[in-house]
């Protein structure tokens, strides 16, 4: 009886510290959301009932903001990055995974080791060789720079779910008839798409929010949405309901993403052999 | 339609030996099975002619041609994996329907093939299925349609019964003689069942530790064992194997003083096989000698009587209508026809 009762106070303290956590991280968000339909004078005041108006969302594509112009720049960058990383990342994961590469373990190691160089260390370096090439405020650099930080994430995960795929599956096919490309093209991508989709959108993530490299590298032309966000800073002061609706910006298309995540996430993970 | 030839064939990982200086040759059309323990190195050797595994020495032959340097897709052989190796994420259309597309099989010709293959290992009921959705009866059963969906120079099968149940392994196995008559391709076929070796194979190779211990037709292999493993190996019951001399043409057992003509010269050390089958059991006093039962075992189709003599047990069989309870005496007579006699040393036959 004692160890029921124990087991009920238990699940109790577990659920309010469960909803605490949740508390703390929602809370933030729906402030953002709140004063992102507000007027500039209602923003400090925790109403929760007033007129809501879209009239920042207007705004923010306005000048002196101008918006749209991150809003693409965003898109591309990263974008483009997922759409060179996740193919690099699978050829090099499937090698990884299937081929006996001298020093393998060596190079696995240093690729998740450029990981824990904190950004700041190396951002100068980057700054002054990218001002020496003509790389600094392009979109090209920032690219660059993204499928830097991505490329190891997306290498290990990737990796991770081609181990997955049983061997004898593509030996089977290679067996069958297939080359080596085939094998690739027919078995391990088919095999393997759940968990590139899951990786791609996780690339997309991190570059989408990337925001240090973006604050130093570029000034005007290829500023992206999270450096756009200092811009909504006025004489009398932050201006909250703008930055807010510039934020629903930005994590509108993580939403979705989660969302499809998701779903693809917990088949990735599940699929496998089939013995 | 093609021999396949090994030539000294050896596969090293490291120190160890998995497969040692095998020589073998396989004749156009004919069923080989590869039998033995686990570990031997049957599949090791399989994988070596599919082209999965790199010898580390010696050559293979498909054909008139060395294969060593063939990938496995210009080998021309279909292989049915111990692990199925079926693809997941096609149906079990596509799965047999995938050796004839990635060849270059011209459309219309598929459908006809792949639903051939189905209905001749009794699959057409599943071909929209996946294979996640199909027993391991089944899916052994795509594996095996997927190979033979084409005509390939050879057959690889690895243990493809293993994951049967014993009573769909008895009829897959009559379906798979059925088949493998039907087609008529060059066959490897590994297994660690003597009794689907013996029924199946046209020879038989026995394979100890890499090496093969003998190749022959299963009477061969069954009546005239090449050494002290095959004798062990082949037959169930085991074959009886006593430690014992030979003194002046008589075998005698290393405790006792009983007596069994075998003729020959007189040797320190010796081993007699003889099968459960070659023993003739009678009432006590009718026999060679009188034996305790030690225990008493009935098959249904048989009897089992593992008897007491001198410090060894030997197993005899029986009548199935013969009845007798622990203890009791019986005779025993062993057929002079089928004894075999053995160095205990080197293993090897003594042929008297
Ligand atoms: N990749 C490998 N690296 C090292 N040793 C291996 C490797 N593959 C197989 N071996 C060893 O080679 C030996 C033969 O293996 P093999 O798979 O050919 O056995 P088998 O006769 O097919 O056995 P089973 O009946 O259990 O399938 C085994 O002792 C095994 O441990
Ligand atoms: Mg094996």
């Amino acid at each position: 009886m004692i160890g029921r009762r124990r087991k009920q106070v238990m699940n109790a303290v577990q659920l309010s510290l469960i909803l605490i956590a949740i508390l703390i991280m929602l809370v933030p968000i729906a402030w953002i959301f709140m004063a992102a339909f507000k007027n500039h004078i209602d923003v400090f005041q925790l109403k929760l009932f007033f007129t809501p108006t879209l009239k920042n969302f207007g705004t923010v594509f306005e000048p002196p903001f101008y918006l749209g112009h991150k809003l693409m720049n965003s898109t591309i960058v990263a974008f483009v990055t997922v759409v060179l990383a996740i193919p690099i990342a699978t050829m090099a994961a499937y090698s990884f995974s299937r081929f006996r590469l001298t020093g393998e373990t060596t190079m696995l190691v240093v690729i998740l080791a450029t990981q824990f160089v904190p950004a700041v260390v190396i951002i100068l370096p980057f700054f002054v060789m990218f001002r020496d090439i003509g790389l600094l405020d392009t979109r090209i650099g920032l690219i660059l720079v993204n499928l830097a930080i991505v490329m190891p994430f997306a290498i290990w995960m990737i990796k991770g779910f081609i181990d997955g795929i049983p061997l004898d599956t593509e030996e089977a096919a290679m067996v069958d008839g297939s080359s080596r490309l085939q094998v690739i093209r027919n078995i391990v991508l088919p095999m393997a798409a759940p968990g590139l989709l899951t990786a791609g959108i996780f690339c997309f993530i991190i570059a989408w929010n990337e925001f240090l490299f973006a604050l130093i590298l570029t000034n005007k032309d290829a500023v992206t949405l999270p450096i756009g966000l200092a811009l909504f800073k006025a004489e009398e002061g932050d201006l909250w309901n703008l930055l807010s609706a510039a934020g629903i910006i930005i994590m509108l298309p993580m939403f979705v993403l989660a969302l499809i995540i998701r779903k693809y996430f917990v088949q990735g993970m599940t699929m496998g052999a089939v013995r | 339609m093609a021999e396949v030839i090994l030539k000294n064939l050896t596969k090293q990982w490291g120190d160890f030996v998995a497969v040692d200086g095998q020589s073998l040759e396989v004749s156009d059309k004919e069923f080989l099975v590869l039998l033995g323990p686990s570990g031997c190195g049957k599949t090791t050797t399989m994988r070596m002619i599919a082209g999965l595994e790199e010898p580390t020495e010696g050559e293979i032959w498909i054909g008139d041609r060395m294969v060593n340097d063939d990938l496995p897709k210009d080998r021309d052989v279909a292989m049915v994996f111990q692990n199925y190796g079926l693809y997941p994420h096609m149906t079990i259309f596509d799965n047999i329907a995938y050796p004839l597309r990635v060849r270059g099989t011209p459309g219309s010709e598929i459908e006809p093939r792949v639903r051939k293959a189905a209905e001749q290992v009794e699959l057409t009921q599943f071909l929209e299925r996946r294979p996640k959705a199909l027993s391991g009866g089944q899916r052994q059963r795509v594996a095996l349609a997927r190979a033979i969906v084409r005509t390939p120079k050879v057959f690889l099968m690895d243990e493809p019964l293993s994951n049967l149940d014993a009573k769909l392994r008895v009829t897959m196995r009559a379906e798979l003689k059925h088949l493998s008559r039907e087609l008529k391709v060059t066959t490897v076929y590994v297994t660690h069942d003597q009794i689907e070796a013996m029924t199946l194979a046209d020879r038989v190779a026995v394979m100890k530790d890499g090496v093969i211990q003998q190749l022959g037709s299963p009477d061969e292999i069954y009546n005239d064992p090449a050494n002290l493993f095959v004798a062990g190996f082949i037959g169930s019951p085991a074959m009886n194997l006593i430690n014992g001399s030979i003194q002046g043409g008589q075998f005698v057992t290393t405790g006792g003083t009983q007596l069994v003509p075998v003729g020959g010269d007189d040797r320190k050390e010796v081993v007699l096989g003889v099968r459960a089958d070659d023993i003739r059991v009678s009432e006590a006093g009718q026999g060679n000698i009188d034996v305790p039962i030690y225990a008493f075992e009935n098959t249904g189709e048989a009897t089992l009587l593992t008897v007491q003599w001198g410090r060894q047990r030997v197993i005899a069989k029986g009548d199935r209508y013969l009845r007798k309870e622990q203890d009791d005496m019986i005779g025993i007579a062993l057929n002079p026809e089928h004894l075999y006699l053995f160095d205990p040393n080197t293993g090897s036959r003594i042929r008297t």
